[in-house]
């Protein structure tokens, strides 16, 4: 038996030792928007915060989340600036990789609210999307954390 | 998921579009002839939604968008009112041109464009008659808008639900009046997407997310090489994994079913499995690539033949012959082939992110033996769709599996099992020729190409034997290829390759007879107004013969198919020490008939094709080894990244014709775009994709 938080709220669950936290989290406790996509470790489909740290749930045991604090995309707000950003510029197309880009991006300005262009990119380019959405992503991205510098001023 | 005789008794306005022998008609749900088979539904409850029943699968398009605000705009109703479902699938729904219900083509709003107008207008000019009943106030005194009947006199406001009752009674108008262009509150705007909350709050629901109570889980093992078959299985260690419940062969392969996905996967380790053989089980790229080669000298089917491009060569001073070779292409949809099933005894369920519902039920129909009204299938989100959808052989295993345990079954592809199925954008040997004079014309061009043919071959060659491009004598011929490696449509199919060819051919071309290669389709597209102002408007927004921006050289392509003209220009960059290329802008000008709908889902339609089309030119290529695909997850078979995609600026221009799709046609021009201006920038000679640093090496080298 393991013990996760997710979204705030405990959880108990069985599960093989090695089974990665991806299939926990969608299969036994029904969080479907963490998402499959490569398994193993190169899409993003399926990033989660782990104890505020962006991860690749598919390539995490859930013996190695035990006990730990895990966040998807549930968790953030819809006022959250990055969601208003994603409405404003229409990012979405197919969606399905969209939770893992979001979840990315927030967890990359908890630690650093003023990152650089640099570290934005590297953190997106691990994030694949069929549909060609990056170029609506940059936009979005690029807005939030002028605003987020703009506040910090203030 | 509502059936029709549910409709009837929900108490609301609710119309029916139905393609009939003399055309669209429109009807009160209550007057539907049994007889006629309605495709699309529109509702309007009494709480005042806006509910359209949509026959296309959403796939990122933007479909249910588009649609619904065709609709809801002659209706004249608030857009935060309106909801767009998901269909049923069966005969009802089938989409009358295609007589499928098939999402495919670059055809959704095309084809229903007007008709969904038609039943708009129908449903306000009911509530306006119902209005002016129950209000004892003469029609023409009232206006129905944003969702309220309004009297001009008083200013009075009366939601439409308010008329439901009466307007229910009221006859179906023959010919309600259209709003004049100007009178549009939405169509030519960029209204938000219907589905972008539900996909960034986590509730949309994709085929990977189906769930049922005590369903099991299923994986399927697939031969090590295509066209090989399970000839005996040990699956005595498999079935001692806990959670696993079941190992058998299937009609693909080897299935292995448990109560939980994880616990397929440790079980599929454990099993050993002999494959039948396969001619292809020792092939390795070069055995395919020498395979194709050598198909193109064989005899072929002659496609179009006008004048005598052969005589014409004889007797030119300019002329030129290139051989291309181009690989198979993976579509890698985010969201792997995925489905939920559940075959009983007198049912058949089927949860199911597809692009071809009629061709699941006719699946189902053959493997349960149950008749089309007993089969339910209920189309969830697809998570990128590009043609792969649109097969159904993930679906026939999930049948196989859920008949064969009696238990409702989830089959999930890992990434690994979603490229080794194949169904791939078909590799293909090309050889073109042609000559010009030297007033900047083609005098003739002869093209042949061997290839797995689709739709009996059509596909294969289109862009080519219908080319707007006016050349006297021209000469296309097929050779079909036949082979067990699985092959399918890809976004913009056909026209994938032979726009690549033919539009990098013209700039070679162009090259030998010394013209600008703008100039040279604008020689060609004389008689074609329409394609020749997409091309001059491309070369004006990317100030096409100006000097580019530093380190930077430019190339052009244009492009006619699914009834769009595009034209887009590259700006390329190229490190010669290492051979890596870099687009940071790409410029697209689209011409896609008389009406923009919404002219945002385009730009993001030409935005995503650009992505996909880029990705094709510089990165992919499905790479064999023993007659098994060697690049099997994202690490080797690589899709554009983020920081690989270019700005895009879009223009999009309208002309007096048939509406054209926009789904498709962004993506071929990006490739030979890109090709070009690396032929003119660097001389580079590009027959291959993709546009590996070591292939441009070996070009540059070349050159040297």
């Amino acid at each position: 038996m393991f013990e996760i938080k997710v979204n705030g709220k405990w959880y108990k669950v069985s599960a093989f030792e090695d089974e990665p936290l991806l299939w926990v989290l969608r299969e036994r406790l029904g969080f479907t928007s963490v998402k499959f996509g490569c398994g193993i470790g190169v899409c993003g489909a399926c990033t989660v915060l782990l104890n505020h740290k962006a991860v690749r749930a598919c390539t995490l045991s859930i013996k190695e989340a035990n006990k730990k604090e895990i966040l998807t995309i549930e968790g953030i707000p819809s006022h959250h600036p990055l969601k208003r950003a994603w409405i404003k510029y229409q990012v979405s197309q197919c969606g399905y990789c969209q939770p893992g880009q979001i979840l990315e991006i927030y967890a990359l300005l908890l630690e650093n609210p003023s990152p650089s262009e640099k570290e934005l990119t590297e953190k997106l380019n691990g994030h694949l999307c069929r549909c060609g959405t990056y170029v609506r992503i940059k936009k979005a991205v690029k807005e939030v954390v002028k605003e987020l510098k703009a506040g910090g001023k203030k | 998921m509502i059936t029709r005789r549910e409709f009837l008794k929900i108490s609301a306005l609710t119309l029916a579009v139905a393609i009939t022998p003399e055309g669209y008609k429109i009807f009160r749900a209550e007057e539907v002839p049994s007889q006629i088979n309605p495709n699309l539904w529109i509702e309007l409850s009494k709480d005042n939604y806006l509910t359209v029943l949509i026959n296309k699968s959403e796939m990122g398009q933007g479909v249910y968008t588009g649609l619904s605000m065709i609709v809801a705009d002659e209706l004249d109703f608030p857009w935060e009112r309106v909801r767009a479902k998901a269909s049923p699938a069966g005969k009802l729904y089938i989409d009358p041109k295609m007589k499928e219900q098939l999402t495919g083509g670059s055809t959704s709003v095309r084809n229903m464009y007007f008709v969904l107008r038609k039943a708009g207008a129908s449903m306000r000019e009911m509530l306006l008659f119902a209005a002016s009943k129950k209000l004892g106030i003469p029609k023409k005194d009232l206006l129905a808008k944003g969702g309220f009947i309004i009297e001009k006199k008083t200013g009075k406001k009366h939601p439409y639900a308010e008329f439901l009752e009466e307007a229910k009674n009221i006859p179906l108008p023959k010919e309600p009046p259209l709003k004049k262009p100007e009178e549009f509150i939405y169509i030519g705007r960029s209204l938000p997407r219907l589905d972008t909350e539900e996909k960034i709050n986590g509730k949309a629901l994709f085929g990977i997310d189906a769930k049922i109570k005590g369903m099991l889980y299923a994986v399927v093992e697939r031969p090590p090489y295509f066209g090989g078959k399970p000839l005996k299985v040990d699956k005595s260690d498999a079935l001692k994994v806990p959670g696993v419940y079941d190992v058998f062969p299937i009609s693909t392969g080897v299935a292995i079913c448990g109560d939980s996905f994880w616990a397929c996967e440790k079980a599929r380790d454990k099993i050993k499995i002999k494959w039948s053989e396969s001619p292809l089980m020792n092939w390795n790229d070069e055995d395919f690539e020498k395979f194709f080669l050598h198909k193109l000298k064989e005899k072929g089917v002659v496609v179009k033949k006008t004048g005598d491009p052969e005589r014409v060569f004889k007797n030119s001073e300019i002329v030129l012959e290139n051989t291309y070779l181009l690989p198979y292409l993976y579509h890698a949809t985010l969201e792997p082939m995925s489905t939920l099933v559940w075959v009983k005894k007198e049912e058949c369920h089927i949860y199911v992110p597809t692009q071809w519902q009629t061709s699941v039920i006719r699946s189902a129909e053959k493997i349960t033996g149950l008749p089309e009204e007993k089969i339910k299938v209920y189309t969830t989100y697809l998570g990128g769709g590009f043609g792969r959808k649109a097969n159904v052989e993930f679906v026939e295993e999930a049948l196989e599996i859920s008949k064969k345990t009696g238990k409702p079954v989830k089959l999930i592809y890992t990434r690994e099992d979603d490229i080794k199925s194949g169904y791939f954008r078909p590799m293909n040997a090309a050889f073109i020729k042609a000559s010009a004079d030297k007033k900047g014309n083609l005098t003739a061009l002869s093209f042949k190409i061997a290839v797995q043919p689709l739709l009996g071959g059509r596909a294969s060659v289109e862009g080519l034997e219908d080319m707007l491009y006016h050349i006297p004598n021209l000469y296309v011929e097929r050779v079909d290829v036949d082979l067990p490696v699985t092959y399918w449509f890809w976004r913009a199919v056909g026209s994938t390759h032979n726009a690549f060819i033919l539009e990098t051919f013209l700039d070679k071309m162009a090259k030998l007879m010394k013209i600008d290669p703008v100039d040279l389709r604008l020689n060609l597209l004389k008689r074609e107004p329409i394609a020749r102002r997409v091309v001059e408007r491309a070369a004006e927004i990317s100030s096409w013969g100006k000097t580019p921006r530093k380190g930077a050289v430019m190339g052009f392509a244009y492009h006619y198919s699914f009834g769009t003209h595009v034209a887009e220009v590259a700006e390329v960059i190229l490190d010669e020490k290492t051979g890596k290329i870099k687009v940071p802008k790409v410029y697209c000008v689209i011409d896609h008939g008389p009406v923009t709908v919404h002219p945002d889902l385009i730009k993001s339609q030409m935005e995503g094709a650009i992505c996909m089309g880029l990705s094709m030119a510089l990165k992919e290529a499905v790479r064999f080894e023993k007659g098994g695909v060697k690049n099997t997850n994202f690490h080797t078979y690589e899709i554009l990244k983020f920081e690989e995609a270019p700005e895009v600026e879009v223009e999009i221009l309208n002309s007096q014709r048939p509406m054209g799709g926009v789904g498709e046609p962004g993506l071929p021009p990006i490739a030979p775009a890109v090709a070009n201006a690396l032929f003119w920038g660097y001389g580079l000679n590009i027959t291959r994709l993709p546009l590996t640093p070591e292939y441009v090496k070996t070009l540059l080298t070349r050159k040297g």
